[in-house]
């Protein structure tokens, strides 16, 4: 079938992972490209892009749930915070004054993280069964604030408000990821590991989607009267899609706060998950690729607009001028979720496939 | 739809852009550093530099400026200290230098990982931080202040800061204060039982372990009732106040948290006495309609005296602030939490030792620092050690419509018995 890349002859094919020449290309090209990165960047740069790969995970799983399947979940806060608690504690020192059972090896701390976080959306399920829309919306809302104060009152593990704990510490059979040594500096490494576990995370993702589970999410998603009647079981597909989106978020929890090294119980309360629905809004909802674009959009927005005053002449950098640059990196995100809606609601993975039809096409667009 | 061509294009040159600025251009955090380029030491003059001739020093500034819990303090600390370090070049600068705090000023929102994000962005280009503002938040980046040795000075009283020789932090900590507050309190109003209301975390645990102490010592029973930000959300602590009716209440919350219990209790009978820590006062309060209950029942402790103060330190600030329409205790704090530094740097010149090495070393050794009087000669022994180096003194204020903050001085700094014989060995906010 050479010279016809878009002809199938057997449905494997037509859903295989890399179904065209180009997307084989296209990975290989991006593989290259961020395997040669820490070598270029700098470490700031490097440390910025390792908590974008983290947060993607966390997106990818959002989507998975709210994009894919089409259960609108504002709770994913909560989950990333039983990842992150769940890999800190396993991980802390016993000595300190929060609970650690000082086990480092990132082999147990991360699964453990994700096992812990999928339990906690299993739990979760049996309310997304009976409820949909709007109303599992507030449900889960209802999820962050029960979170939110159990975190606070439980100081043993979470060191209480304000004050906080160390994050988990990566490190494989005594090699820790997260300090300098001859070969590579902390930022490199923690970028290397992050956009290791991004492409394994992404991958998977990306299979479960294109699989028979993935089939019946958007067929949930859909219509889920529908669905029923067409035979996919509804309460065990919206467990799984439950499980597995808390599964992605606990590992993207584990992972998120050991880059900056230490996390309190106020950053786990609605605005995060606000922030994770505006990556997968803005990135594109329901594509694998969306949630990846979008958490590295809305990661790398703050370190651009913080860059603007020296730019545009009208944005000043000082606290006391108006309109200045920290008063535009706080309403950007709400005005970029409204702007991306009305004129894009496919998101930055619309643009893209605009952009690649504008491209197959050439030179004959129109 | 030829836009799409267009954008691509664009995209790629903006990529290809971003991928230039590359590795080793701005790659000096790795700690090692020559002495030839010390970060954010420059020979040439600052952006406003007032002698042309003259190098630069740079600061940076974590502050939280937009969204967080303390922008109303935090603004006018900031402001403050640009105009300390101002005043700083305009009386011939620190040796062959002037200080620049304008151009590396950033907002972590008060959260921690912001923090540490934008302290990434400037720890390659600042010698020292001139504020990093919060506990949680300064805490994310600790480690890496003293791996890197940048000196920083808090916009904080926790005790914790004793403990760390990176940080130069002024005045008494909130548990020594609180120490220093009972001890007024059982002079003056002879109180039986005492009840701490206060925030979770290293502010308000820290005073309520010191009063905790204090009780302990001078045998006033005790109780604790831990509280939340927001003024509708304190009817537990009205409640708890009400029902065990402590002779003194000691409260570490915001201003308004503070409000609501000094009035909510006083509408309902209550008469025992509040003494509030500093960061419980806003000159607003005096407008609000909790005014007369708090004029009747509450005083504030203080680390140092308020703005209207006559010392050369306090005139100094005055006539630096002097376009300030509204003057609060933000300015004062920010202007006295700059002496130490300044000291520092002026140490670190005179040895010729303009380094991040040179500075923490200059930072270790200060005996005393001149606060030209707004904190007693003695004040800013770093080289004391934790318990040794404390600085131990409290002032008490009072609600006062007539003052321009809008409160009058009750008791001058003065260190009570509790607080003398008290032993630092550990942050106190560990022990409640």
């Amino acid at each position: 079938m050479r010279g016809r890349p878009l002809l199938y002859t057997s449905y494997a094919s037509d859903m295989g992972l890399f179904n065209t020449g180009a997307k084989k290309a296209a990975f290989a090209v991006l593989m290259a490209l961020g395997l040669t990165t820490p070598f270029l960047l700098a470490d700031v740069e490097l440390q910025l892009l390792a908590l974008a790969c983290a947060t993607a995970i966390g997106a990818i799983g959002l989507n998975l749930v709210t994009g894919y399947a089409g259960q609108v979940s504002l709770g994913h806060a909560f989950f990333i915070a039983v990842g992150a608690y769940t890999a800190a504690a396993i991980s802390g020192d016993p000595e300190s004054r929060t609970l650690g059972f000082g086990i480092d090896n990132m082999l147990i701390w991360l699964p453990a993280a994700g096992i812990a976080a999928g339990l906690a959306g299993v739990i979760v399920a049996p309310l997304a069964t009976r409820l949909r829309g709007l109303y599992l919306a507030i449900v889960t809302l209802g999820l962050v604030f029960v979170g939110e104060y159990i975190l606070t009152e439980w100081d043993a593990l979470t060191g209480g408000p304000g004050i906080g704990r160390q994050a988990a510490s990566p490190a494989l059979f005594g090699y820790h990821l997260d300090e300098t040594d001859v070969f590579m500096t902390r930022d490199q490494k923690l970028y290397l590991l992050m956009f290791t576990l991004l492409v394994v995370f992404g991958l998977a993702g990306r299979n479960l989607a294109r699989s028979r589970v993935g089939r019946a999410f958007s067929a949930i998603r859909d219509r889920d009267i529908a669905a029923g009647v067409i035979g996919v079981n509804l309460p065990r597909y919206k467990t799984i899609a439950f499980a597995v989106s808390s599964f992605f978020a606990g590992i993207a929890g584990a992972l998120i706060y050991t880059i900056s090294g230490r996390f309190d119980p106020g950053q786990f309360g609605l605005l995060l998950s606000v922030q994770f629905i505006a990556m997968i809004l803005i990135g594109g909802a329901g594509t694998i690729t969306g949630a990846v674009l979008g958490a590295f959009f809305l990661t790398l927005l703050p370190r651009f607009t913080r860059e603007l005053p020296g730019l545009v002449p009208f944005i000043g950098g000082q606290a006391t001028d108006t309109p200045n640059v920290f008063q535009l990196e706080t309403v950007l995100y709400g005005v970029l979720i409204i702007i991306f809606l009305i004129f894009e609601p496919r998101g930055l993975f619309g643009i893209w496939v605009r952009i690649r039809n504008y491209w197959k096409a050439w030179p004959f667009s129109y | 739809m030829k836009r799409l061509g267009t954008i691509t294009t664009v995209t790629v040159l903006v990529l290809s852009g971003a991928l230039a600025g590359c590795r080793g251009a701005d790659n000096n955090t790795g700690g090692g550093g020559s002495a030839a380029a010390v970060p954010g030491v420059t020979s040439e003059p600052c952006p406003q530099a007032v002698d042309k001739t003259k190098g630069c020093i740079y600061l940076g500034t974590i502050s939280d400026l937009t969204e967080g819990p303390f922008k109303a303090l935090a603004v006018p600390i900031t402001e403050s200290q640009k105009a300390f370090w101002a005043r700083v070049n305009k009386n011939g600068g620190i040796g062959k230098y002037e200080v620049d705090v304008t151009t590396y000023v950033k907002d972590n929102k008060y959260k921690a990982d912001v923090h540490n994000q934008v302290y990434q962005e400037i720890k390659g280009k600042v010698l020292a931080l001139a504020q990093t503002l919060g506990s949680p938040t300064t805490a994310a980046i600790i480690d890496d202040l003293r791996k890197e040795k940048i000196v920083a000075v808090p916009a904080s009283w926790t005790s914790a800061w004793a403990f760390q020789d990176v940080i130069l932090e002024s005045g008494a900590n909130y548990c020594v204060e609180s120490m220093n507050a009972m001890d007024y309190a059982k002079e003056k109003y002879s109180p039986t039982s005492v009840m701490a209301v206060h925030y979770p975390g290293d502010y308000g645990a820290d005073a309520a372990a010191g009063v905790k102490y204090a009780a302990e010592k001078l045998g006033m029973k005790f109780t604790a009732v831990q509280t939340g930000t927001g003024a509708e959300t304190q009817a537990a602590a009205i409640q708890a106040i009400l029902t065990q009716k402590p002779s003194l209440v000691i409260v570490t919350t915001g201003p308004a948290e503070t409000a609501a219990i000094v009035g909510g209790t006083a509408a309902r009978g209550f008469t025992g006495r509040f003494i509030g820590t500093s960061p419980t006062w806003n000159p607003g309060l005096i407008t609000s309609p909790a005014k007369d209950a708090l004029i009747g029942l509450y005083e504030q402790s203080a680390p140092w005296n308020s703005w209207a103060t006559d010392s050369p330190g306090h005139k100094a600030m005055r006539e630096a602030l002097s376009s300030i329409d509204v003057p609060n205790d933000g300015y004062t704090a920010g202007w006295v939490w700059s002496y130490p530094l300044k000291a520092a740097l002026q140490k670190a010149v005179e040895a010729n030792q303009l380094t991040r090495d040179g500075l923490l070393n200059a930072a270790k050794s200060l005996t005393t620092v001149d606060y030209e009087g707004m904190l007693p000669s003695g004040a800013g022994n770093y080289a004391g050690g934790a318990d040794g180096g404390q600085f131990r003194m409290t002032a008490i204020y009072k609600p006062d419509a007539a003052g321009p903050t809008k409160v009058s001085q009750v008791k001058d700094l003065f260190v009570g018995p509790t607080a003398k014989d008290f032993k630092l060995t550990q942050p106190c906010f560990q022990s409640l």
